[in-house]
């Protein structure tokens, strides 16, 4: 029989050159890439509004409305924070606001017996941390359960976290918040040497969403958030222990919800069920805003931080030039809309660079 | 040859409920060789390589790599003793970079106390990326950039390149040039001979019989389950393949 197969068998030819696999990368302008960063694009829009205030009152810069509007930011980044795990590893997480305010009520309501018998008030502090924690964490891990056990959707089984956990925190509460009363000063009027509880608290926040950055861009458990997002199969093959992973991003969640929760009950006075009635879609609308993909795969902490602040400012900001309550809502949507088409503008600029 | 071979499959048969998957397969592979494994759909290509990759537990027969007997438990088993898989479109994670593809499972952690609280060592892991993946033959300029900004081919090549880099014995590559453009599969075909060069063995499964007559230096020919053929690849053409594949000459 004739060969007429093609065949390379003599061993010099065997060593192949290499294939270059570099692709000539083509100058972009530098003001189109400073365009198409999607961070430039979000400091831009959180500066011109602070600007925009100001300008309108001076009032806006002072103290006491710049502590408020940190209380309010760090009452939304952590749930955005750990939102960004989950929606980058390809899920979402619905439930947060419902989770943050049954901790915040289970927490108040093993807090009050021991405010009432004057039991010092860090240990009171403490155990009401530990409850929101603990309350927070078993919320994520019934979702992770759901997700990685039963193999239900997260859209779902988060979705039915949230409404439970909203029906509980009335059941637990009979509707009326858990009143806490530490003697004659409220916690969220304390100062420790002069300088404000809540600004501690705050500090504590960013402290805790600065490591979650460093994890989520530095460490191996956000590595395997973006693989996991990005190709599940091609993490599974890489002998990651995908399901693991999983259960632990609605956990992580959990926790954090849990710690907002108790964050609240701080600065609020009493453990309250309507707390975090619009956290989730706000924290959502965060991340989005933040340039992270509701497909998973990518995404960046600062993006979601610096989309919690925009969204906060916004809806401060309108209480501050005194828009009407009713209309605030609708302010902040527009915000919403307005951040994604500028952002989905930046995706087009980036592609055609 | 009388080395050892690096793979051996004995009397390997398997089973799914009256299916006869694999019916008395053995063979002997050794390092530097790149095998083809071909048949027709339903031929028993995709039993034999999940029963190598660990994927399967065989019935019957056992599988020996460098002389060893050894018993799959998981895919992990297979990767823990030198046989690294890439399955059709498992392939990279594409918003990660090339560096943290080559080294997903794997990562470098940093040596100081962040390593051990689970902090990466990037840079090295991009550098070495970089080295490893031109010792088989692979260019890529910068490990910094992601797979998505990679073509199809060159995607697949250091898919390729990563299994070779991990790989102590043998590399099972199922259907690696499918869906690829003829210029994009003469890089995945280069970054196959470069693996063998450094030692490996390649298990290259494919419909493609060019491709399977260019690279590989001898074909087994699967049928229902059985090895019907195993031969130096000089020993075949395009026509007589087929024939072997689909059972027309014998």
């Amino acid at each position: 029989m004739k060969c007429v197969g093609i065949r390379v068998s003599s061993s010099d030819e065997l060593t192949p050159p290499l294939p270059n696999l570099v692709t000539p990368v083509t100058e972009v302008p530098k003001w189109r890439a400073l365009l198409a960063n999607q961070l430039t694009v979000l400091l831009v829009i959180l500066v011109v509004l602070m600007v925009l205030l100001g300008n309108h009152n001076s009032r806006f810069f002072t103290s006491s409305e710049m502590s408020f509007l940190l209380a309010d930011f760090s009452g939304l980044v952590l749930v955005a924070v750990a939102e960004t795990f989950v929606i980058i590893s390809g899920g979402i997480d619905l439930s947060v606001g419902s989770v943050m305010a049954v901790s915040g009520v289970l927490a108040a309501r093993a807090m009050q017996p021991l405010i009432n018998s004057h039991t010092n008030e860090a240990v009171v502090l403490l155990l009401g941390t530990a409850v929101a924690l603990g309350v927070g964490m078993l919320a994520g891990a019934i979702n992770a359960t759901l997700i990685v056990g039963f193999n239900v959707v997260p859209f779902v089984a988060t979705l039915a976290m949230w409404y439970g956990g909203q029906g509980l925190a009335l059941v637990w509460t009979g509707g009326q918040p858990y009143g806490l009363n530490p003697g004659a000063q409220t916690w969220s009027a304390a100062t420790i040497p002069g300088v404000p509880f809540m600004s501690w608290l705050s500090l504590i926040v960013i402290g805790i969403t600065i490591v979650l950055g460093l994890v989520l861009r530095k460490a191996r458990y956000g590595r395997y958030t973006f693989a996991i997002g990005s190709n599940n199969f091609a993490a599974r093959a890489a002998g990651i222990s995908v399901q693991r992973y999983v259960g632990s991003f609605y956990v992580l969640s959990g926790a954090l919800a849990g710690l907002t929760g108790m964050f609240f009950d701080i600065r609020l006075g009493s453990g309250a069920p309507t707390t975090g009635q619009t956290t989730t879609l706000i924290a959502i609308a965060a991340v989005v805003i933040g340039g992270t993909s509701l497909f998973g795969g990518s995404g960046t902490y600062l993006g979601t931080v610096l989309g919690a602040a925009i969204l906060i400012v916004v809806q401060d900001g309108a209480i501050f030039v005194n828009v009407s309550a009713n209309w605030v809502p609708v302010v902040v949507a527009s915000v919403v809309a307005v951040a994604s088409i500028i952002q989905s503008g930046r995706l087009r600029l980036r592609r055609r660079s | 040859m009388s080395e050892t071979p690096i793979l051996e499959l004995r009397h390997v048969s398997k089973s799914y409920g009256s299916v006869k998957a694999l019916t008395d397969v053995s063979f002997s592979a050794y390092a530097g060789q790149i095998i083809g494994l071909v048949g027709d759909n339903g031929a028993g290509k995709s039993s034999m390589i999940k029963t190598i990759s660990g994927v399967y537990t065989p019935d019957e027969g056992e599988i020996l790599v460098d002389g060893t007997p050894r018993h799959w438990k998981s895919p992990h088993d297979a990767i823990d003793a030198g046989i690294e898989t890439l399955y059709q479109d498992s392939g990279l994670a594409p918003d990660l970079t090339i560096g943290s593809n080559i080294f997903l499972g794997r990562e470098l952690r940093r040596r100081s106390l962040l390593g051990r609280l689970g902090f990466l060592d990037q840079r090295s892991m991009e550098s070495q990326a970089m080295q490893e993946l031109e010792k088989v033959g692979i260019s890529i300029g910068a490990a910094k950039r992601t797979v998505s900004e990679l073509s199809g081919g060159q995607r697949q090549a250091v898919a390729i390149g990563r299994a070779a880099m991990w790989a102590k014995h043998v590399i099972i590559l199922d259907e690696p040039t499918n869906h690829l453009g003829a210029r994009q599969s003469i890089e995945v075909l280069k970054v196959m001979k470069a693996a063998r060069d450094r030692g490996l063995c390649v298990l290259f499964i494919s419909h493609t019989l060019p491709h399977v007559l260019e690279v590989t230096d001898r074909i087994i020919v699967l049928r229902l389950g059985r090895i019907v053929r195993d031969a130096p690849t000089s020993e075949f053409t395009v026509e007589s393949l087929l024939g072997t594949i689909t059972g027309l000459n014998q």
